[in-house]
């Protein structure tokens, strides 16, 4: 028996995920990222196995993604946060055809087929307005909880319009606001429908197809979840889950290597002081 | 020495676009010459038999700027060219005595041709490699052409190489051959232990070096490798084709390697494995030098072959290097490399073996671009 590793060490946070061969998560562990990107994935990986009760040296195959993925000095592979997130995304919902991976610094539509496998993507440019980041800049801003953004946005009742696409520009927009006196509610609301602009207009690029999987830390914020909804008049799967998606996609892309290495007998990634 | 240190000296002689270790070997060797040699395949014995130190030009890299080459050579003409003329035009061949370009392309033509009337001080020759080796003169004609250029190189030096001088040149370079075939078959076996840009400065670092110096550090690296320690990653196995004249930067073979590959066989820095097995003594060895380059087996896109022997020969290497994929890596508008690409991509795609085509310069400085194709191409591999 083996167990294997799927770490997703993200701009904001470090994400690992301890699978078992039947594909049954045993451990996982969230910290954020900091400066030190490799420090925080051992940390990480000593915490998901302090979790599944699991030697970390059993751990058989550790595969990583994300943006610090080349800093995983202990991985056995690296693999991009785009086929992570598929992966992710079809292991907590199946029947998933579209995947919208909100990051702290990205957005990614994704279209995937019956099997989780990548058919076409499409990222954000290179401004973060539209990911997490902005909206972290945002609660600072307005002094709210990043936790409470989307429950606080749902009572607006005059949301109040955010035009830019610049995350810097759109900050300046919402300290206007707040010097006019705007409700707080309002500000969030408006900031949550220009996000869900661009990420409709990202989804449609890939081909809108039903159903659509909401990952990364953003699929917290409830706001967003009901706006982006009413914007594609569809249901969206999102699951508690949904910010470890691309350390899920690791680990089940992880135990694929595993049985296709152990199938060619060329399994050479045994680690050392093991059997 | 420590393995590490190797590899820092290497890198230094490697950067060294000034020379300066052909300048300590001239102070070491009063009187005696240095010959640029240009890539592909020159033959070297020739230069070393006649007392004088044959010295790769291996392009600029991205080290140089060009402030001056650009003002004669076309922006469309390939990295090295140009990044040798800049090499002249800033007067660092000073340190050279002469230039030797062998014919590879029209662009290696004109650039001797450009080396004669821009560098007056310099010696320069053309060799006229034979490109039919099927003829039944093929070995005569090339052995008059070897003398030939022997001759303007015993002129050059003042004096008159031996038969007995030439062979032993032949086997220094037999030797060199030797442990580089064995460094390549270790990195085949343990790509992990050998990471292809640690074997390419190696290799890279006799472009300066004489031979049996070269050999010398080949073989220390060679014995400290055996007791290398390190844990293989889960990548596929690569063939990188096309980068036989200029060279990619070392950040890109870096860049493929980290993106999930592990390069097993290339054609880099081609020229020092050209000749594949060693020469074969037997009397006369001008004549040896020319039966090897006939009789090599070495297929290239600079050396005429049937188009069919061209494709057939890259699929069997990779099936031969047991690979998963083939990188058709060549130089921005090397048209030899390219005119050949579309053959070799039907070839692979009949074989059924994966490839990709990346192309490089020499003075590229971003390398995302390449990485995240590789990187896809790793998963496409990987996952299926």
């Amino acid at each position: 028996m083996y167990h294997v590793a799927g770490v997703d060490v993200g701009s904001g946070t470090t994400k690992v995920v301890i699978m078992g061969e039947g594909r049954r998560v045993l451990g996982v562990s969230e910290l954020r990222s900091g400066a030190d990107l490799e420090a925080a994935a051992v940390e990480g990986l000593e915490k998901a196995c302090r979790v599944a009760r699991v030697d970390h040296a059993r751990i058989a195959y550790v595969a990583a993604t994300g943006y610090g993925r080349y800093q995983v000095g202990f991985r056995d592979v690296q693999i991009t946060e785009i086929t992570c997130h598929a992966r992710g995304a079809h292991y907590l919902f199946p029947g998933t055809r579209c995947v919208l991976d909100v990051g702290a610094q990205c957005t990614r539509a994704i279209n995937v087929d019956f099997h989780g496998r990548v058919r076409k993507f499409r990222s954000n440019d290179k401004c973060a307005a539209g990911a997490g980041r902005f909206l972290e800049r945002v609660a600072k801003a307005l002094e709210v909880d990043l936790e409470q953004l989307g429950e606080l946005s749902l009572r607006s009742k005059e949301p109040q319009p955010i035009s830019s696409v610049c995350a810097v520009l759109a900050e300046s927009e919402v300290i206007n606001h707040v010097s006019q006196e705007r409700k707080t509610e309002d500000i969030l609301n408006g900031v949550h429908r220009s996000i869900v602009d661009r990420l409709a207009a990202l989804l449609r690029q890939v081909g809108l197809e039903s159903e659509v999987t909401l990952t990364g830390g953003v699929a917290r914020n409830i706001g967003i979840v009901r706006l982006l909804e009413a914007r594609l008049e569809r249901q969206v799967n999102v699951s508690s889950d949904a910010p470890l998606a691309g350390a899920l996609g690791a680990a089940v892309l992880a135990l694929e290597r595993m049985r296709k290495l152990g199938a060619e007998g060329t399994h050479l990634y045994v680690r050392e002081g093991q059997a | 020495m420590l393995i590490a240190e190797i590899f820092d000296r290497c890198r230094a002689l490697v950067d060294d676009t000034d020379l300066s270790t052909v300048a300590a070997w001239k102070a070491a060797h009063p009187g005696a010459k240095a010959i640029g040699c240009f890539p592909v395949y020159v033959p070297t014995e020739l230069v070393h038999a006649a007392g004088m130190l044959p010295v790769g030009l291996v392009g600029g890299g991205g080290h140089i700027e060009m402030d001056h080459a650009d003002s004669l050579v076309q922006s469309f003409v390939c990295s090295i060219s140009r990044s040798t003329l800049e090499l002249g035009m800033t007067g660092r061949f000073r340190n050279l005595d002469g230039l030797l370009f062998p014919s590879i392309c029209d662009v290696a033509r004109n650039l001797s041709g450009m080396c004669s009337r821009n560098f007056p001080a310099l010696w320069v020759d053309y060799i006229h490699l034979p490109q039919n080796r099927a003829s039944a003169g093929v070995v005569d004609y090339y052995r008059s052409e070897l003398a030939r250029v022997q001759v303007g190189l015993d002129v050059l030096a003042g004096r008159t190489t031996t038969f007995d001088a030439l062979a032993a040149s032949i086997q220094a370079f037999n030797q060199q051959r030797a442990v580089l075939r064995d460094l390549h078959a270790f990195r085949r076996s343990f790509p992990w232990l050998l990471s292809t840009e640690e074997l390419h400065l190696l290799t890279n670092a006799g472009s300066v070096l004489d031979v049996a110096e070269h050999t010398n550090l080949l073989q220390e690296t060679l014995n400290l490798l055996s007791m290398r320690k390190g844990k293989p990653k889960d990548r596929i196995r690569v063939l990188l084709e096309g980068a036989f004249c200029e060279q990619p930067p070392l950040e890109l073979m870096k860049a493929i390697e980290e993106a999930g590959c592990w390069i097993v066989e290339d054609d880099l820095l081609l020229g020092r494995r050209w000749l594949a097995t060693d020469v074969t003594l037997n009397g006369d060895p001008l004549r040896a030098l020319a039966e090897s380059y006939v009789r090599q087996d070495t297929v290239s896109s600079v050396r005429h072959e049937r188009p069919r022997r061209r494709a057939d020969s890259l699929v069997e290497r990779a099936r031969e290097a047991r690979v998963d994929g083939v990188l058709l890596c060549s130089a921005k508008f090397c048209e030899p490399a390219l005119f050949d690409q579309v053959l070799l991509r039907n070839a692979l795609e009949q074989a059924g073996i994966p490839h990709l085509a990346l192309e490089f310069e020499e003075k590229m400085g971003v390398f995302e671009t390449p990485r995240t194709q590789v990187e896809t191409f790793v998963e496409s591999i990987l996952f299926a």
